[in-house]
């Protein structure tokens, strides 16, 4: 039987074969390999969750099979295809999937053909003292990778510390990081939708903006496949992400560029997002479906089925439409001429501050953005019109661009102190305006409904009384946010903006 | 957890072959099974390749629950373990006793390392009068062998009358007939008669005297994995889906 502490190790196929070389203490290292192979295929989501937390998702035959470091192999058969992990069936798999986004669909990284085969090692009466399960995957993309899965027999511990000391001595390595994806696929393209731009004090603010901009913009590239064929809607939502990255800098870094090339780049990608906007929207109505139904009453789901139906129509719709405009030559040149000014660079028109050294440039936007919210929040109670509340919103969250991009240049520590009061902050404030944004439109989709046809008389119904929970909803939002305000703006925050961004001074 | 015992006070009738082959079964069916080698001459182990462990002979070897789950060995095989021979007849009591209580130490401890069985599986020696009464109780079937002769054919009915004197349940008792040659019309008589007489006590399932039996002693290895498709297996294999019915239900 299995003990617990099975492991995972990987090596090339050349090592595993000088293994039966290798001195084992008497006893005798055999390798046998069933007969033919089978084809597989790895899948991950976009931005690799599992490659990233060390697992593999093989998929074989009809089933599938989960490497994890810690506890070995999962296999369950007929879940092969299975595109989202809430959509596996209960199981082995499925629990090793553990942690994977639900939005995410899994997509194949690669394939290839695949043989499994034993290691193990016999004494002189021929009995197995210790076995190894291999597997042996070759990729049709050039790769290849033999895994080695310990696996102990019961009374026999020594044998399997001496399999696992032959394993490493013939340079098997523990399963689990990054290498065993570049060995079986090493044409694998990186992606990560959070690139780190490396920046010192001393970079001109203008090098930082255009390496910023130059970052995000292959970022919202990456995306523009899944966005076309509708893997998943995480696509658009972090090809928004990108490109509203790219215009915070245009906005928030200050006279870097020059102003009539400023106003010229931000319609430019200003245009690029609004292609995008109703899609995005009707997206996260639909993700939200489920928490729609449950704010009203069993009676008036019938009126809300009309609604999400509506909502799925539009939907394709919309889809089709924007993955039509993402592949048309107009779009396509105008994003490489984006991708080329911020490349070279030449092209682009300085402002009075592009020479300024980044840190100063960050203290200086950084404080004074901190000043202007402090000022407005103080002066937030139970009477200030909501617009002022949404302001207060817009602030906190150019605050937090600002120190996201400008993260390298402070003291990991005192600057992770800051990110986290302020995230729940703008969490408060979020919901405040998610409540109000959703009132808005579900009014405007009232405005727009047909009385006179069947069933939308209902669909009215559940929709007024949608908004009237929102309200409720937004009100309590509204009543928190002088509270969260407080807790975010504590003595210690106060001290630390003056420390990290004001040299100390009030 | 169910004991099965694999027992006759005769030798040579095919206890132990009938253990290597049913807990092989019942480990290929998914049960988790330990397969106990009872015999000082270590037999079973033999046909596993399992060394007799000399630590067993420790006295003090069963007061400890830590060297106890140490002395079991891995089979080749997936969900099959092996407790080699040499335990006394007083350390196996206690073993019995230990493996019955869900509590005892020993339990939890092979519970920990997930390690627990869903069979154990007794090949017993011949002649273990003084422990056989305890051994009976402890075990939820006894599986008997019987070579169809008249000589055989007396030791059941003996069996029977010791369950009935020490007030055992008889339902406990699973015969079958061993090393069968159908052909010879002396053993087809005793079959009959015998099928008569003890009705639900013996089981359909006929293990017929087979070469390939013969040879696992140069195979070391269950005939169900040595000779797949031999029909001595496929015997073997109605005999653990009669027993699996009869102890495990359904
Ligand atoms: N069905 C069978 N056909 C042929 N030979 C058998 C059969 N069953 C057992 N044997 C052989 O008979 C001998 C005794 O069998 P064994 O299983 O060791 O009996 P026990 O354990 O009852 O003493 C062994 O050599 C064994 O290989
Ligand atoms: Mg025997």
């Amino acid at each position: 039987m299995i003990p617990d502490d099975t492991k995972l190790y990987f090596m090339s196929a050349a090592a595993l074969e000088g293994l039966s070389d290798a001195p084992a203490g008497g006893l005798v290292p055999v390798i046998t390999w069933q007969e033919g192979v089978s084809p597989f295929q790895v899948r991950d989501t976009f931005d690799r969750e599992l490659r990233t937390t060390g697992r593999m998702l093989i998929e074989l035959e009809g089933g599938a099979e989960v490497l994890s470091p810690g506890s070995g192999s999962a296999a369950q058969p007929d879940v092969g295809g299975t595109r989202f992990v809430a959509d596996f069936p209960e199981g082995p798999v499925k629990a090793a999937l553990g942690g994977l986004s639900p939005l995410r669909c899994l997509l194949p990284v690669g394939a290839g053909h695949l043989r499994r085969g034993t290691l193990s090692l016999l004494d002189d009466e021929q009995k197995t003292r210790a076995r190894a399960v291999l597997l042996h995957l070759d990729a049709t993309e050039g790769g290849a990778l033999t895994i080695v899965q310990l696996q102990g027999l019961r009374g026999y511990d020594k044998a399997l510390a001496r399999l696992r000391e032959m394993i490493g001595a013939a340079g098997g390595k523990a399963f689990g990081d990054d290498t065993a994806y570049t060995q079986l696929f090493p044409d694998l393209a990186d992606y990560t939708p959070k690139p780190v731009v490396p920046l010192d004090r001393e970079t001109k603010a203008f090098d930082a903006a255009c390496d910023i901009i130059a970052a995000y913009l292959p970022v919202a590239r990456a995306n523009e496949a899944g966005v076309i064929a509708d893997d998943d809607t995480e696509f658009l939502h972090d090809y928004r992400i990108a490109l509203r990255k790219v215009r915070s800098v245009l906005s928030l870094f200050k006279d870097v560029y020059g102003a009539e090339q400023t106003i010229e780049l931000k319609g430019r990608f200003s245009d690029l997002m609004a292609a995008t906007g109703r899609l995005r929207d009707l997206d996260v109505y639909l993700l939200e479906k489920d928490a729609f139904y449950a704010l009203v009453p069993d009676s008036l789901h019938v009126g809300l089925d009309r609604m999400f139906a509506l909502f799925a129509e539009q939907r394709a719709a919309e889809q089709q439409a924007l993955a039509r405009h993402l592949r048309s030559a107009a779009y396509r040149k105008e994003i490489a001429a984006l991708c080329k000014l911020f490349d070279k660079r030449r092209k682009l028109a300085r402002g009075g501050k592009a020479d300024k050294p980044a840190y100063d440039f960050a203290c200086r936007l950084i404080w004074k953005r901190y000043r202007k919210i402090c000022t407005i929040a103080e002066a937030i109670d139970a009477e200030t019109p909501d617009h002022e509340v949404h302001e207060l919103r817009i602030h906190c969250k150019k605050l937090r661009y600002l120190m996201e991009f400008f993260a390298p240049l402070f003291p990991d520590g005192p600057f992770k102190r800051l990110i986290k009061p302020l995230k729940k902050l703008q969490d408060n404030l979020g919901l405040f305006n998610d409540y109000s944004v959703q009132q808005e439109s579900l009014q405007a989709f009232l405005g727009g409904l047909d009385g006179a046809e069947p069933g939308n008389l209902q669909a009215a119904q559940s929709v007024g009384a949608l908004i009237v929970v929102l309200h409720g909803r937004q009100l309590a939002e509204r009543a928190r946010v002088v509270d969260s305000f407080a807790a975010f703006n504590s003595a210690e925050t106060r001290q630390t903006f003056r420390d990290l961004f004001h040299g100390g001074k009030e | 957890m169910k004991i099965i015992a694999c027992y006759s006070n005769k030798g040579g009738v095919g206890k132990t072959a009938t253990s290597v082959n049913l807990a092989y079964a019942l480990a290929q069916g998914g049960r988790r099974v330990l397969l106990c080698d009872l015999d000082p001459q270590g037999a079973s182990g033999f046909y596993f390749r399992v060394k007799p462990s000399k630590k067993l002979t420790d006295t003090r070897f069963f007061e400890d629950v830590e060297r106890f789950t140490k002395a079991i060995r891995g089979s080749d095989f997936d969900n099959l373990d092996i407790l080699p021979a040499n335990m006394t007849f007083r350390d196996f009591d206690i073993f019995l006793a230990r493996m019955r209580n869900s509590r005892s130490r020993l339990k939890k401890a092979l519970k920990a390392v997930k390690g627990d069985y869903d069979v154990i599986l007794l090949d017993c020696p011949p002649n273990i009068s003084t422990l056989s009464e305890n051994v009976f109780r402890a075990s939820d079937a006894i599986v008997v062998p019987v070579i169809p002769t008249t000589l055989s054919q007396r030791t059941f009915e003996q069996l029977k009358e010791f369950f009935r004197e020490h007030d055992l349940p008889a339902k406990k008792l699973h015969g079958f007939f061993s090393m069968a040659q159908g052909v010879k019309s002396l053993h087809g008589d005793t079959m009959d008669e015998m099928r008569r007489e003890h009705g639900k006590r013996l089981m359909k399932a006929t293990i017929p005297f087979a070469s390939e039996v013969e040879r696992m002693g140069v195979h070391r290895a269950p005939v169900l994995a040595s000779a797949p498709s031999s029909g001595a297996s496929a015997s073997y294999g109605a005999l653990h889906d009669e027993l699996v019915a009869r102890v495990f239900g359904k």
